[in-house]
């Protein structure tokens, strides 16, 4: 009797261990599997790699804010050490769930929201890309939380959730590099900020518009998450600075920006739209946009000199230069203007404005 | 629910513990209400109609058991096998019927498991009547026996003797007996999920440009609908096997290895088993044992001599039984072709067995070493040709397809047809697939108590290996969203 209790006792104790080793090698199968993009994946896992406390400005939103706001102008020009924490097409859901897991290691004075969102339409996100982004947050339960506020029924995000269904056939776009964690943030390493060059030029005109105050409704499900966000700000005690990122297409955005802006006027939060017919800052239309919509190298160096110098007088912004806690901004820079020498200003500081 | 679904692995994990909670003379109540619940979520219409053939099977039962007289015994049986297989064949073949009459009698869905449980039931009546089982007086057992759920989706068909005891009887938890049958699963999935429905593609692409296509194309395609159709099926019943096994209770085998049969007799010996132990003992023996038969072997002994006379009603019986396992499959022109062109090369063996038997005498040939060789490729052959009716929409199609592995054997497009069905690489991942299960099969046929060498196989040996399947049956299988998980090719049946 007592030996087929031991026996039995020692095949659970198997069981347990080869469960166990079952689902670490599926957790690192579907790490290696997951697309890890720099934008989404990338930026958020990096995020953890960061000193904590280190960033006084997070970014959150979409392509336009990580192709737009450069942090290593922020940086080096005024000493603000930011940091960008976007994905493609992010709708509102998923930047909240984001801010939440970034706060468990970030304080951040500021908070920069994307209003592109405001302009989006469906009630859940459709494309795999923009829920896969979300495989960077490290934190279960708000990873969880982003997956289930993406799709419409509960029952839909289980191969999200399990991460194989979705991303298993991705077996045949593997490198070796995907086999690495962290990942490699396409050769950037891991002082890099979240900023995503785009280097391509495309030439518009500036958008022609009735600036108007009229409004359009947002979608429902995104109005939702805003205000969750805001009210999350308010909670946490940081500042939240709405931004409109320059846009040549802004003209069809327009009125569901101003319903945005309405929204957070009743929170009491500011925001600054930079598509603003009497905003002008040197932003040249006809060569500052890599696409249809992005800021191009040359561009988001143009914008971001004007956000710092906008947050530098909204804000309290120290500047962190020369600190040893922000090294690694020093280093993220020093490795992008290696790239991008042209763009490189002698003067330092609010003084070269 | 698909026994492929996540839903059922969940629902199955469930039942497990469940299962295993209940008191040990119980569980098979446990049994009963996890079958209730997995034929519910099928659709009301499967519960119905497995309701109604478990009670009149039971209440069949019961009555062939308390009567007396033969002809009142034989005219029961009669009413009830036509009751329940009419039943059948009504809902199986309603789109024929529909075509004929031009009007549907039955618009509801044909119910998980008819052919299955229907023939199990059926099997369970004639035993009551043959004196072999006991009839049940409990109408739950019944049910339980015909709507066991691992076994609804495509078999195994068993006897009472088979399957009856071990439902009622409760089982302990055995470690070897549980993870055996957990290896059993990941085994069966990995043949489908890895193997089957990766090469799906292959015969998609036969059937959709089937005109013009080279020889080596149509030929290679049939090869690989017959071994997908293989590790669809066999990979199938291993996932229900598994989980019956779990549970503690074994279901019959219902393959052995079809593809190292040295002559199509074998093939049919190893090749969806129960299905054709069902034919033999409920059709043929009955055949071949009747009035007419005897009558036909007497008169064929004066006309034909004694040889063929005692092997001419077998054959006859035999080619009657392929017919209707062909009809069975599907009421269409391919399906009396196939089932036709079985039951004669059947038929034609059996008769000219003894010419066989004195040719191989006076040729002296050898029994194995290459005669082997030869005996296998020639099942092969003839196995392939049924299988160019198995898949196709038509006979023409068939035919067609047949005529057109015989022409041009043009291999200039080779790279661009072949990955016109799939990329390479998914080639690679079903080749090493194939290579993997042909090993095992080789070591399985090779040596018998395969499973429980792997069982008592150090963790060092095992785990490896169980984790390695684990994982290629996540990472390469094919499933998840943006694929179309393939059914089974045999729930449809």
């Amino acid at each position: 009797m007592a030996g087929r209790a031991k026996q039995t006792g020692a095949f659970w104790l198997r069981l347990v261990c080869f469960a166990l080793s079952a689902v670490l090698l599926v957790v690192y199968a579907t790490y290696v599997l997951t697309p890890k993009h720099d934008y989404g994946v990338c930026s958020m896992i990096n995020l953890y790699a960061q000193p904590q406390n280190s960033v006084d400005v997070l970014s959150v939103g979409t392509s336009l804010a990580y192709a737009g706001i450069n942090t290593n102008t922020l940086w080096s020009e005024y000493g603000i050490a930011s940091y960008n924490l976007c994905s493609a097409e992010q709708p509102f859901w998923v930047s909240y769930y984001t801010i939440l897991e970034a706060l468990k290691t970030q304080r951040p004075k500021v908070i920069l929201l994307d209003a592109k969102p405001a302009v989006y339409s469906r009630d859940y996100t459709r494309r795999g890309r923009t829920i896969l982004s979300t495989y960077g947050i490290l934190g279960l339960g708000n990873r969880i939380g982003a997956m289930l506020a993406c799709v419409e029924r509960p029952e839909d995000a289980i191969g999200y959730i399990l991460g194989l269904p979705e991303v298993h056939s991705n077996y045949q776009r593997l490198s070796v590099s995907d086999f690495c964690f962290p990942p490699d943030n396409g050769g950037r390493g891991a002082a890099w900020k979240g900023y995503i060059e785009m280097d391509e030029t495309n030439h518009h005109q500036r958008p022609s518009l009735v600036w108007t105050d009229i409004k359009r409704n947002m979608n429902v499900r995104e109005e939702e998450y805003v205000r969750r966000i805001f009210e999350l700000a308010q909670a946490e005690g940081i500042k939240l600075l709405l931004i409109g990122m320059p846009n040549p297409d802004y003209a069809s955005d327009h009125m569901f920006y101003n319903a945005l802006w309405s929204i957070a006027g009743e929170y009491g939060i500011d925001g600054i739209n930079y598509n603003h017919p009497d905003l002008r800052y040197g932003l040249r239309y006809s060569s500052d946009f890599a696409d249809w919509q992005h800021l191009n190298v040359k561009g988001s160096v143009t914008f971001s000199r004007k956000l710092a110098s906008d947050l530098k007088e909204l804000f309290d912004l120290p500047d962190r230069r020369g600190n040893a806690l922000y090294a690694s901004y020093d280093a993220c820079s020093a490795d992008w203007y290696a790239q991008y020498p042209d763009f490189k200003l002698d003067m330092k500081g609010d003084e070269s404005i | 629910m698909s026994i492929l679904s996540l839903d059922f692995l969940v629902f199955f994990a469930a039942v497990l513990i469940v299962y295993y909670i209940f008191p040990l003379k119980i569980r098979w109540v446990a049994l009963l209400a996890a079958s209730l619940v997995f034929v519910a979520l099928s659709g009301w219409q499967s519960a119905a109609h497995l309701s109604i053939v478990a009670l009149t099977v039971w209440a069949g039962g019961l009555g062939l058991q308390a009567l007396r007289g033969v002809r009142m015994r034989k005219l029961l049986l009669t009413l009830l096998l036509m009751l329940n297989l009419g039943a059948m064949m009504l809902i199986k073949y309603q789109p024929v019927f529909s075509d004929w009459f031009g009007f549907s009698v039955w618009e509801m869905g044909v119910p998980l498991g008819l052919s299955y449980f229907t023939f199990q039931s059926v099997g369970y009546l004639i035993d009551v009547y043959r004196g072999k089982v006991q009839a049940q007086h409990n109408p739950l057992r019944v049910w339980l026996f015909a709507g066991y759920f691992p076994q609804l989706s495509q078999g195994p068909i068993s006897t009472w003797k088979e399957l009856g005891h071990q439902l009622l009887e409760g089982h302990r938890f055995e470690p070897e007996q549980f993870v055996s049958g957990f290896q059993l699963l990941l085994w069966g999935y990995f043949k489908k999920l890895v193997i089957a429905d990766r090469l799906a593609a292959t015969t998609s692409a036969l059937l959709t440009e089937n005109n013009a296509l080279p020889g080596w194309f149509v030929l290679g395609g049939v090869v690989l609908f017959a071994i997908r159709l293989y590790m669809d099926f066999s990979g199938g019943m291993d996932v229900v096997r598994g989980l019956s096994r779990m549970l503690g209770i074994e279901l019959p085998e219902n393959f052995r290895r079809p593809f190292f049969s040295r002559s199509v007799a074998e093939y049919w010996r190893r090749w969806h088993i129960t299905l054709g132990a069902w034919f033999r003992s409920y059709l043929l023996y009955p055949l071949t044992t009747s009035s007419a038969s005897l009558a036909l072997s007497k008169g064929a002994s004066k006309a034909l001599g004694k040889r063929v006379g005692l092997a001419l009603p077998s054959a006859l019986a035999t080619f009657l039984v392929f017919v209707f396992i062909g009809i069975w499959h599907t009421a269409n022109v391919n399906a009396l072709v196939f089932g036709a062109y079985f039951g004669v090369v059947m038929a034609v063996s059996m008769l000219l067995d003894p010419v066989w038997k004195a040719m191989r005498r006076r040729l002296k040939l050898p029994k194995g070493g290459w005669m082997t060789v030869v005996r296998l490729v020639r099942t092969w052959l003839l196995i392939l040709l049924a299988q160019f009716f198995a898949f196709t929409n038509s006979a023409a199609q068939g035919f067609s397809l047949l005529r057109q592995s015989f022409s041009t054997w043009d291999f200039s497009a080779f790279s661009e047809k072949m990955t016109s069905v799939m990329p390479l690489l998914e080639w690679g991942i079903a080749g090493a697939g194939l290579l993997v299960a042909l090993v095992v099969d080789l070591l399985c046929e090779r040596k018998k108590d395969m499973d429980a060498r792997f069982l008592n196989a150090g963790i060092l040996v095992r785990w490896p290996l169980l984790l390695m399947l684990l994982l290629s049956i996540l990472v390469f299988g094919i499933y998840g969203s943006g694929y179309d998980a393939q059914a089974f090719l045999y729930t449809q049946f």
